[in-house]
């Protein structure tokens, strides 16, 4: 494992020469600003319509970490299901398209190696958008007083959900050699994934009341439904389990699709 | 240093490379030649380690590819038809990636990039960015990423094609200057063309494949002595019809 560090590092530092780390961590935090002010405004409105109702049981259990926190968190894990194929598109397509892929698999180095060295600096990259957007609940500890380990949970699920999301993406990259074609195809799956929950829920709705185990599954299988439980507060071993297997599952099939050139 | 025995390479039906056993020795000059299509580039690909052979075995420096893939392709320099740079890398940072890469250990690899820059006559260039650089330069980098780690083995695919004259000639003094000196050491290169007087300047030996195999493999200097130009012995070789199992014979590039 010793050419990961080469690897990763090399893959971080051309991310950051070409303009699209710089485009991505635009767009996230003026997205995340502007949803967090929204969500504050909003808040406030909300507060003060209460006050004016004297409405004192709502405004006991009214509290930032609910009605600023979690939705400002969800609506950054959508965000994430665009700006993260962004991030993984070129991860080996270009290394396709450069003709540096013959060099990487004609050096003395493991596909694991490659496959891992990528993962991570797609990951460290994600870690830094996810610390960037930290500094939003930061401001709100200043002012407020929302609960720690709850925001904490919801920024682990976050960075989580950033992982798979980064996986799937390396995968996308690792099938094409088109940059579009890998951010379109990541994006889809991550959208799969996303809405899977959404599609249970459907079912339910329809009065498919037969197909309770599927939608369970389905529901099991959807990123938005393990994520929405750490956004709760609730680090659960199933849900760091379940982001933990789409990781090692999206690695080995790019491994596998990495090593494909070689049986072509 | 090179031993390839039966290697063969098929795509369902397509035959690209078909049985082609040769040994070269080492501090031999090999040059590859043959009409396009002819299975030079897959059996380049093969010896790297790049495709995996449908048949055959390869041995380089006494590691087989097979068995033994990462020893193997450590005594490899490879140059592969377009230079695999990183457009957006200055020189001396991507030789180093790739000196990490080829296990080149950290002490010496300081040493290692500085005299592939200096042999490969890239110096003055070291910090330009490698995408800025015209196609001769490109070429320089390219191999001066194959001799970073100092390999015994040098395998080159077509290394002066779409350069300009006073390129080419740079280029093939190069090639014949780091095929010589290798701490005293000769270097074993296998370089593939089809431009004839190259391999006339550069090889000691030729190998000339036709439709995926081996039409012809002798020592230069005996082909010259039969009094035929390398040319003439050419087309005569690549105009024998060499029976093969399927006649679409493809290069296979994926």
């Amino acid at each position: 494992m010793k050419h990961v560090g080469a690897i990763a590092g090399r893959e971080l530092n051309s991310l950051f020469v070409s303009p699209v780390a710089y485009a991505v961590m635009t767009l996230f935090a003026v997205l995340a600003g502007f949803f967090f002010l929204s969500g504050v405004l909003q808040f406030q409105e909300y507060v003060i319509r209460l006050q004016s109702f004297q409405a004192m049981e709502q405004l006991e259990e009214l509290n930032l970490n609910d009605h600023v926190i979690a939705p400002f968190l969800h609506v950054m894990s959508v965000v994430l299901l665009f700006l993260v194929p962004g991030v993984t598109m070129g991860l080996f397509a270009s290394e396709k398209t450069n003709g540096t892929l013959e060099l990487l698999l004609t050096s003395p180095i493991t596909i694991w190696e490659l496959v891992i060295g990528k993962f991570l600096a797609a990951a460290a990259f994600i870690a830094i958008l996810v610390l960037l957007l930290g500094l939003f609940p930061a401001i709100l500890f200043t002012y407020g007083d929302p609960e720690f380990g709850k925001t904490a949970a919801g920024m682990l699920g976050l960075l989580l959900i950033g992982m798979a999301y980064a996986s799937i993406g390396a995968f996308a990259s690792s099938v094409t050699q088109s940059q579009f074609v890998a951010f379109f195809l990541a994006f889809v799956l991550l959208l799969v994934l996303w809405m899977l929950g959404f599609l249970a829920d459907l079912g339910a709705a329809g009065g498919a009341t037969s197909s309770d185990s599927v939608g369970d599954l389905l529901r099991y299988l959807s990123t938005a439904e393990h994520f929405e439980s750490m956004v709760m507060g609730l680090v659960d071993t199933k849900d760091l389990a379940y982001f933990g297997v789409i990781v090692v599952a999206f690695l080995t099939l790019t491994k596998a699709a990495v090593e494909s050139v070689r049986w072509r | 240093m090179i031993e390839a025995s039966g290697l063969a390479k098929r795509y369902g039906d397509l035959v690209a490379v078909d049985d082609v056993s040769f040994s070269v020795q080492p501090g031999e000059v090999v040059g590859f030649l043959g009409p396009n299509g002819a299975g030079k580039t897959t059996t380049m690909r093969i010896l790297t380690g790049f495709l995996p052979p449908t048949d055959g075995r390869a041995v380089i420096d006494g590691h087989d590819i097979f068995s033994d893939p990462l020893a193997a392709r450590r005594a490899i320099g490879y140059l592969p038809e377009s230079p695999p740079v990183y457009p957006e890398m200055s020189v001396e940072d991507y030789l180093a990636y790739v000196a990490k890469l080829k296990d080149v250990p950290r002490r010496q690899r300081r040493a290692a990039v500085d005299r592939a820059l200096e042999r490969c006559g890239l110096a003055d260039v070291r910090r330009r960015v490698i995408g800025m650089l015209s196609k001769g330069y490109r070429q320089r980098v390219g191999l001066a990423q194959a001799i970073v780690h100092d390999p015994p083995v040098m395998i080159l695919d077509e290394p002066t094609v779409g350069l300009d004259p006073i390129q080419i000639r740079e280029i093939r003094t190069l090639i014949r200057d780091l095929a010589g000196t290798r701490e005293g050491k000769a270097r074993t290169v296998i370089l593939s063309t089809h431009i004839l007087p190259e391999v006339e300047a550069i090889c000691q030996r030729v190998i000339i494949m036709h439709r995926g195999k081996k039409a012809l493999d002798a020592p230069l200097g005996e082909l010259q002595r039969g009094g035929a130009s390398l040319e003439e012995i050419f087309a005569r070789t690549t105009a024998r019809e060499v029976p093969v199992p399927s006649d679409l014979v493809l290069e296979a590039r994926p």
